[in-house]
């Protein structure tokens, strides 16, 4: 049972730490597995609550006049590297390989350490998160993955990631339906992402 | 240790009985010699079973060490060179033209070289490094390695010990080995102490006959002539009476401990068990300890001065404390220096050097337990339960906090500074208030520092966890986050009544909160305004429509424990919390609502660095993301313009903070309560006697408090609105004492220019819940809104569902 979110998480944590730009990044959803979330495959329920349309469902924050086209924001930081201190940078290297060797607890440690330095780096709850969930704690691995949506501003990269793993987590709790939901949420964020690819 | 067990026989039961059995030949005699010999014998026998199995079954007591958080030295962390300085000052690193040995630095314009001290953390050991850091406007800048080992991205500084958790009335010490103390402390020891204490039998003939003869003219024993095998047998198996019969043991005693064991043995348990000075119930022993207790530093980096003071201070630990009597302790150091040269190890000018150098003792502001009793008192309660009392006194363990020294020292010297100004400032009795105070780190829920009361170094009422006040107005972020949980009912300018409110209580009576101000705002003030300047009356309302008993489950989820009365007055603070308690509600609105129990403590870890326990970070969402905000947005709002602004004198204007000021009935409790990005303080300010205090939360507390986050360089909160908010630009007009509420007497200009307002503030809703109709540019007067005379159709004010509320946005954009 334990084994599965393990490479799973364990996986998220180094795809985060690869220097690959990030549309070659290997992004196996780890969503996809479980033959359950085959069958809520189709999408109605996650058109409602698509997080893409975020930005239009802020209608009084727009001048009405304006294109939304013409208001193409700068890419969100989609690597820790882009946002964190040579510190957390090495402190997260050091974690994931304290993670790979199965040192779950320093490398939780470790980036707690991180935490102290940069509290508010999405990159590093997510690595957290994703500790967590190997060490077989999936409760804290969502509350975690949520935290760093909550830091994250809008960056439906690291918000993509982060729903993976709470679907997940959500399915190693024995939570299908929250997973699936989790899931498509993923999906819809890694949609949104496509408006920043040129 | 394996000779002893030979030597024992010879020593004890055979020398003597020989010896006495040549005098006489007398049969008498011989029996009652022989009888004598027997006992004396079986006494030695006794003495014998008690030296050994003392000295070799004592494992001394060690009580838990206890660590603040280490420094983090990283390029881009924002300590200046001065601040790190007076960092590696405290914790007795010393200024040197070298770096060659651990604990010492440089500062030499060209930034600062510094040697760390090797430190065995609880993830492994760290080595010393020698290091070089440069500095800019923003701090650290640069840092890099100049021992040759690769620049490292980020050291931790050795932490600091902050003090030990013993039994009361206990003994407290740190081990020593003898051979990793500097060669001179032994030496000097046995130069000062005990000449012949490499040959002697553990008895000096020559000092009993000295100070006989002393005791016989006084007619009293008043001088040792101790060997320093005798004075360990003095501290370590005997009471502290003087009496002759005393005397005869100790020196048998001391002659038993010399035959069994080395020299070197004798020495080592000397070093660890001599008792050297007093702190408060502690007794500190061995110079290990006492090492950090005089100079904040392990024994490996005494200076000869230093050993010199400490081992002066053997022959009367109280007579010659250099803190209470520093020249009585300096005369005897020079006496002892001059001692040190005369045996040739101390060279001319190096003995010239140390008798010129002050006593360099820490100020008793930094030492040990005495400088942090109430974030030890802390410690100690969120261990308590977890480790058996032995574990902590007995065993060695050492306990990672989350103290940080130099917020800590900020929070204190603040404190302090506050209260006497404001007694002065307003004509109040000096000495009469008193006050507690915590900095918690925000995310992490780490406790930075705690301040238990005025007094520095005090270990009384710990008033931080143990003074529990009523709250006051600081209830009211609690009374508006539970109304922003209901969006379709409030938002942020829900218009309020704050005309005279009367409120039949169940006991019969009727309860009428009044207005801090004595006056009535209109009905209907912006909820917003209302907390901002902290209306009671409007508040009151607020939050009997959104429900007392909702009042109190928020309350829950934002982690107080204690059970708050479900009374009306709840909504204006009519229950009492610890300034602990109210730091913890506080952190989960800052952290935008994920609840983190606040921690004291990170790692326990056996003596030898072994991980016992982990306090990991652990954090529930207990109150969503969208009502948080918007409650933190109002409290910026507390800061910028409301009760809470003074801070703006003292506090970089650019940063957004955020807070709320309480003050109880007749000026009780004076509380303030924020935060900034990444520090969170709460201060409370009132009198032992609960009798008024004259002072309100922005007069008592609020300026403590602003200097506090100023000095420790709080951040500014980034503005991150959850994806549940939406924010809509709005003229926030609203001015009770203003013609028509600050509408003015012609309330349409402020839509002239349609929704194109330069001056507009974007005021957070929850996504859905923007109340129909609103628009762009609108202000924050709903009843002003309404009456304004453009044609409704420009201004989308059909009715509409709130479940089409997206839907309706959206055909306005396209």
């Amino acid at each position: 049972m334990k084994r599965v979110p393990i490479v799973a998480a364990l996986g998220l944590v180094m795809a985060g730490c690869a220097s690959a730009p990030p549309d070659t990044r290997p992004r196996t959803p780890p969503a996809q597995p479980s033959p359950q979330s085959g069958q809520t495959q189709p999408l109605p329920p996650s058109q409602r609550q698509a997080p893409p349309e975020a930005d239009r469902s802020r209608p009084a924050a727009s001048r009405p006049s304006r294109e939304p086209a013409a208001t193409r924001k700068p890419a969100p930081p989609q690597q820790a590297a882009a946002v964190s201190s040579p510190a957390v940078m090495s402190l997260m290297g050091r974690a994931d390989t304290l993670a790979s060797g199965g040192h779950m607890d320093d490398a939780a440690a470790t980036l707690e350490r991180a935490l102290d330095l940069e509290p508010r780096n999405a990159f590093i709850y997510q690595r957290l998160a994703a500790v967590r969930l190997a060490q077989g704690q999936p409760g804290q691995a969502e509350q975690l993955a949520r935290k760093s949506n909550s830091v994250a501003g809008d960056n439906p990269f690291v918000e993509a990631d982060n729903w993976k793993l709470i679907a997940e987590a959500r399915r190693t709790a024995g939570d299908a339906k929250g997973a699936s939901a989790a899931s498509s949420k993923a999906v819809n964020y890694e949609r949104a992402t496509s408006q920043y690819s040129q | 240790m394996a000779r002893q067990s030979k030597k024992k026989t010879t020593a004890a039961s055979g020398a003597r009985p020989r010896r006495s059995l040549t005098r006489r030949l007398l049969p008498y005699l011989l029996l009652i010699a022989t009888a004598g010999a027997a006992v004396l014998a079986l006494y030695m026998a006794h003495l014998d079973h008690q030296v050994r199995s003392k000295f070799e079954g004592t494992r001394w007591k060690l009580p838990a060490k206890v660590y603040a958080s280490p420094l983090e030295l990283y390029a881009g962390q924002d300590v200046s060179e001065k601040e790190l300085i007076t960092r590696l000052r405290r914790q007795g690193y010393r200024r040197a033209a070298t770096i060659d040995e651990t604990g010492t630095y440089n500062a030499s314009g060209a930034g600062l070289a510094l040697h760390t001290r090797d430190f065995q953390f609880w993830n492994g050991a760290q080595p010393d490094r020698k290091l070089r850091l440069g500095f800019d406007a923003n701090g650290v800048s640069s840092l890099e390695a100049v021992d040759g080992k690769g620049d490292p991205a980020l050291i931790r500084l050795d932490p600091q010990l902050i003090g030990s958790i013993y039994p009361n009335k206990g003994t407290d010490r740190i081990l020593v080995k003898l051979g990793e103390v500097p060669p001179m402390l032994p030496a000097g020891l046995i130069t000062v102490e005990d000449r012949h204490f490499m040959s002697n039998w553990g008895i000096s003939p020559r000092g009993i006959l000295r100070a006989a003869i002393a005791d016989i003219k006084a007619g009293a024993i008043v001088q040792g002539g101790s060997t320093l095998t005798q004075q360990l047998v003095k501290n370590f198996y005997l009471d502290n009476q003087q009496t002759l019969s005393r005397k005869g043991k100790e020196a048998l005693m001391a002659i038993l401990l010399d035959a069994h064991y080395s020299k070197e043995e004798i020495l080592e348990a000397y070093l660890n068990e001599v008792y050297l000075g007093q702190d408060g119930s502690r007794a500190i022993h061995g110079f290990g300890l006492a090492s950090y207790f005089y100079f904040q530093k392990p024994v490996q980096e005494l200076q000869p001065s230093e050993i010199a003071l400490l081992v002066a201070m053997v022959k009367g630990p109280s007579y010659y404390n250099p803190r209470r009597h520093p020249e009585r302790a300096r005369k005897r150091r020079d006496l002892v220096l001059n001692m040190f040269h005369e045996a040739g190890f101390l060279k001319d000018d190096a003995w010239q050097a140390a008798k010129a150098k002050g006593l360099g003792v820490t100020s008793t502001a930094a030492r040990g337990n005495t400088q942090y009793p109430a974030f030890i008192d802390l410690v100690k309660r969120q261990l308590k339960g977890q480790y058996k009392v032995e574990d902590l006194t007995e065993e060695g363990l050492r306990i990672f906090t989350t103290l940080n020294p130099t917020v800590q020292a900020v929070a204190q010297t603040r404190v302090a500074e506050g209260l006497s100004r404001v007694e002065q400032q307003r004509g109040i009795e000096a000495d009469s208030l008193e006050s507690a105070a915590v900095v918690t780190s925000v995310e992490g829920a780490n406790v930075l520092a705690l301040v238990g009361g005025r007094e520095q170094g005090y270990a009384g009422f710990n008033r931080a966890l143990d003074a529990e006040r009523q709250i006051g107005s600081l209830m009211k972020p609690v009374d508006y986050l539970t109304a922003m949980m209901q969006p379709a009912k409030f938002n942020p300018i829900t218009p309020l009544d704050d005309s005279p409110l009367a409120v039949k209580l169940a006991t019969g009576k009727t309860w009428r909160p009044g207005n801090y101000s004595n006056r009535s705002h209109g009905e209907n003030v912006p909820a917003y305004y209302a907390l901002e300047h902290s209306l009671n009356i409007a508040s009151s309302r607020l939050s009997l429509a959104v429900g007392i008993p909702n009042i109190i489950d928020t309350l829950d989820k934002l982690g107080y424990e204690g059970e708050a009365p479900a009374v009306p007055s709840l909504a204006l603070g009519s229950v009492s919390m610890s300034p602990l308690e109210v730091a913890q509600i506080y952190n989960t609105i800052a952290t935008g609502g994920y609840y983190t129990p606040l921690r004291a403590i990170k790692d326990v870890t056996t003596r030898e660095g072994e991980p016992l326990n982990r306090y990991p970070l652990k954090l529930t969402q207990t109150v969503d993301a969208g009502p948080a905000y918007i409650t933190t947005w109002m409290m910026e709002r507390v800061a910028r313009y409301g009760t809470g602004a003074g801070m703006y004198s003292i506090i970089d204007r650019s940063k957004t903070m955020a807070g709320k000021t309480g003050t109880t009935n007749n000026l009780r409790d004076a509380w303030f309560a924020g935060f900034g990005g990444n520090r969170l303080g709460v201060v409370w300010v009132g009198r032992d006697d609960n009798d008024s205090a004259n002072l309100t939360g922005a007069t008592g507390a609020l300026p403590i408090w602003s200097h506090i986050m100023a000095d420790i360089n709080t951040r500014g909160i980034i503005d991150t609105p959850p994806d549940s908010i939406t924010q809509v630009p709005l003229q926030l007009i609203f001015d009770p004492d203003a013609a028509n509420q600050g509408a003015g007497t012609n309330p349409n200009r402020w839509f002239a220019n349609g929704q194109n307002c330069s001056n507009a503030v974007k005021v957070p809703f929850i996504k859905g819940f923007v109340p129909q109709g609103l628009l762009n540019c609108d202000t924050d007067i709903m009843r002003v809104n309404a009456q304004q005379n453009q044609p409704a159709g420009d201004r989308g004010r059909a009715p509409r569902d709130q479940n089409n509320d997206q839907g309706s946005w959206f055909e306005r954009i396209f």
